[in-house]
């Protein structure tokens, strides 16, 4: 009997603790899982949202880097984990290309996304030796000397090794995409001219382009990036061609209402935060949040496009 | 000039001198404690520096990797566990002298020549990172590949047994292979497993190899002799010792040098550093039948050379923007965060900042040798703990510091697997350290051999043809002929 009314007890008190959690979301540390290494570009960003993120939410976040896959170990935890908001993860266009790739488990679908918090475009640079002031000079260089232009990427089936082929597509020219480990080596290899070009994100270039060991041919945004307000945009070249990185916030499918709504106050106040603002700039990323109706639409056209080029590449 | 009086301003204040000291001494500990590593002591300190005025918060991240590298000789030296894979190549020479009763001396040379390389190493970040950084520049596929190659050619010379060695080294490379294929993506020897995808993580293989086979020999022995117990090893006086190393100071230049450059060539695999520095003391030396036996040659080679690796590993990193490797990459985060962009604008537009970063660089090396100098002795007390008790804390440790790298249990799985290999080569005399050697440089050798090829459309001429990549090649292969001479002269290998 004892036995009965303890579980009952505790259960009641479960119940109720139930019940005070959503109304009172968080009660406890909220788990952000980053599926890469720490010092990565997500990593940084998680690392600057975490301090205006938790004064917002009143609670901590703990950043747990779980690595491995290409991401795919990390998300693929997220997805399992429970629906009650205390684990959320940072969508990239990786979450897409990750499922074209045909190496996961999970569908874009399986993720309740609660904002678009910042937007990077793929830039296509060039090693400057190459002496191409513009996108024009390059593709006339290209066809008259009738030759693939060697691009570095910053890991296989990465997104900018996907973005590169589409790129290679929509300009009508060859690209002998060249994989490297990291950004970064690949960064190198076209500054000391090893490689003609990479097509990377701002960030990992802007040192390069002020070096002027690099040249920004063009850039794949809606708008002009931030950190290369020179560089044009596809769109204003003239091919009806945008897609950029992004980074966000999202949970495995199933949360409540209420936690999404707590979670896009807390983002809204973060992007007003300086500090925030401040580590944006640095990082080359533009701070341009969507949420709701808006980011779904966002997250189902960069999804398709994303997966089919994924796909395409994985046969 | 102005710019060097404002940067001395910026150090020399008390919260930021102590800032910098308390990153050091987390770094010393996080380093020492097997499988937390350099990158991720700073990834903890990171969110604690964004409110710091810049050099506060660089200069106590850089303390922390100065530390984090420090550190690990220490376990190393004491347990023949390398904290991080920088401290491997001091397990050759500084566990069999500590083992001998000499661990005082062995931790002593340890800290010298750890000191002298960082501060080296900061002299010439501090004068010479442009032009350092242009030559890293001139390294492209073919060259990554050669350097590879000569890397894997020490092989012959940390192995006791040459044939032995060289197979132990052959398991490293094929382990290399397993993981997603790095020009094609597709999965190679994952059998569906997710976390294996990006191919066997570094951190658990050392661990596994070093400190898990360690505690399983252990064990073995504790049950064989059913009293063994090192604790009540004698234990000489425990303090630096300048002049033995003084003494070798060619042997702590060129390690440096190497060290320095080797940090600055961003992804040629730093941790290899301190082997190739140990190969080249070996082979200079007058009595290099003594390396792997406790020879304090080998100690300050490895020491020297993976601290002025920090200080190489942070020339591209401020003067091109490109992280070398995941501590500094973390390290760059950080920069970004306080809102300095690295580059070679920072030269010029911010020089008291990036002169502030060199001297809290020279301050952090100071700490790091203080923080040593008074904690070596309690260092050494870990020796008087029972040996059945420490391996039971160690291996806790490990799978502590193995899980917190990206909180995947199958990391954990794989270093026990890692540790039975390790336990078993080395009964049979086949050695570790070459299955490490052959674990990092395979991918470095393979990816860049097959970019080598992409790039020049097949055409294999390249990796003669240009000067650099060649001459690590010649190198190369005048290295292994002088290992097997030596070898042969000395009657240790060939059985």
């Amino acid at each position: 009997m004892k036995k009965i009314m303890t579980t009952l007890s505790v259960a009641t008190a479960a119940l109720t603790l139930s019940t005070l959690a959503v109304a009172d979301y968080p009660t406890k540390n909220i788990e952000f899982i980053v599926p890469w290494n720490a010092g990565g570009g997500a990593d940084n960003v998680v690392r600057a949202l975490q301090n205006p993120v938790e004064k917002a939410l009143g609670t901590n976040l703990v950043v747990r880097n779980i690595s491995g896959g290409g991401g795919a170990v990390g998300f693929s935890t997220a997805v399992g984990a429970k629906t009650d908001g205390y684990v959320v993860t940072i969508p990239t266009n990786a979450t897409f290309t990750l499922e074209g790739l045909g190496n996961v488990g999970f569908t874009y679908t399986d993720f309740e996304y609660i904002a678009r918090v910042l937007v990077e475009p793929y830039v296509l640079a060039a090693s400057s030796q190459k002496g191409w002031e513009s996108l024009e000079e390059m593709l006339n260089d290209l066809q008259e000397n009738d030759r693939p232009l060697m691009v570095g990427a910053s890991g296989v089936g990465s997104s900018t090794h996907i973005m590169a082929v589409a790129l290679a597509e929509e300009l009508g020219v060859r690209f002998e995409v060249v994989p490297y480990d990291s950004g970064a080596n690949a960064v190198t290899a076209a500054m000391g001219g090893h490689i003609d070009a990479v097509v990377l994100n701002p960030s990992e270039v802007v040192s390069g382009i002020d070096s002027g060991r690099l040249t920004a041919i063009v850039t794949t945004g809606d708008e002009r990036s931030g950190a290369l307000p020179d560089a044009p945009t596809m769109l204003e070249q003239g091919y009806d061609f945008s897609v950029s990185q992004w980074r966000g916030v999202a949970a495995p499918k199933g949360i409540s209402q209420e936690v999404e709504d707590r979670w896009v106050e807390a983002i809204q106040a973060a992007v007003e935060d300086p500090e925030f603002q401040r580590a944006a700039e640095m990082m080359g990323s533009d701070i341009m949040p969507l949420y709701g109706d808006e980011l779904d639409e966002f997250v189902e056209n960069t999804a398709r496009l994303m997966i089919e080029e994924a796909a395409k590449l994985a046969q | 000039m102005n710019d060097y009086i404002d940067a001395l301003g910026l150090v020399f204040q008390g919260y930021v001198l102590l800032a910098i000291a308390g990153g050091t001494l987390l770094g010393l500990i996080m380093g020492a404690l097997p499988g937390l590593t350099a990158a991720m002591a700073i990834a903890l300190l990171l969110p604690l520096t964004f409110g710091m005025p810049p050099v506060m918060g660089v200069g106590m991240l850089l303390g922390t990797l100065c530390g984090a590298i420090a550190g690990g000789s220490v376990s190393a030296t004491l347990l023949n566990i390398p904290g991080t894979p920088s401290s491997v190549a001091t397990t050759l020479d500084a566990f069999p002298m500590a083992r001998s009763g000499q661990a005082g001396r062995a931790l002593g040379i340890a800290i010298v020549a750890s000191f002298l390389g960082g501060i080296f190493s900061a002299v010439v970040l501090s004068v010479l990172a442009p032009p350092i950084a242009e030559f890293a520049l001139r390294f492209g596929a073919p060259e990554y590949f050669a350097l590879s190659v000569f890397g894997l050619v020490i092989i012959a010379s940390v192995s006791k047994n040459l044939a032995k060695g060289l197979a132990a080294g052959l398991i490293g490379l094929l382990l290399a292979t397993v993981g997603s294929d790095p020009m094609l993506g597709s999965p190679r020897f994952t059998y569906g497993n997710m976390s294996l995808l990006t191919g066997i993580n570094l951190l658990p293989a050392l661990i596994g190899l070093f400190a898990v086979s360690q505690v399983l020999a252990d064990v073995v022995d504790y049950f064989k002799t059913e009293k063994a117990d090192a604790s009540n090893t004698p234990i000489d006086k425990a303090s630096p010792r300048w002049i033995e190393v003084l003494k070798h100071w060619k042997v702590v230049l060129s390690s440096s040098v190497i060290g320095t450059i080797v940090g600055a060539i961003p992804g040629a695999g730093g941790s290899i550093a301190s082997f190739l520095s140990y190969d080249q003391a070996k082979k200079m030396s007058k009595t290099p039948e003594k390396f792997g036996k406790g020879h304090s040659e080998g100690i300050i080679a490895s020491e020297s050379s993976n601290n002025s690796l920090v200080g190489g590993s942070l020339i591209p990193m401020l003067t091109l923007g490109v992280p070398g490797e995941a501590a500094t990459a973390v390290l760059m985060g950080g920069l970004m965060i306080q809102g300095i962009r690295p580059g070679p604008t920072l030269f010029t537009e911010q020089g008291a900042i990036i002169y502030g970063i060199f001297i809290a660089f020279f301050v952090a090396n100071i700490f790091m040798m203080l923080f040593q100098w008074f904690g070596i002795r309690l260092f050494i007390k870990i020796l008087q703990i029972p040996r059945k008790l420490l391996m039971a804390m160690i291996l806790v440790f490990c799978v502590i510091g193995v899980y917190a790298v990206d909180s995947n249990i199958f990391n954990v799985y794989l270093m026990l697997a890692f540790g039975v290999l390790g336990f078993f080569l080395n009964k049979y005399g086949f050695g570790t350290a070459p299955v490490i050697l052959g674990l990092i440089l395979g991918p470095i050798a393979e990816s860049n051999l097959r970019r080598a090829l992409m790039v020049s459309g097949g055409d294999w001429t390249v990796f003669v043809t240009r000067p650099i990549s060649l001459s690590f090649l010649v190198v190369a292969l005048l290295f292994l002929a002088f290992s097997l001479w030596q070898n042969a002269k000395h009657k240790t290998s060939f059985a």
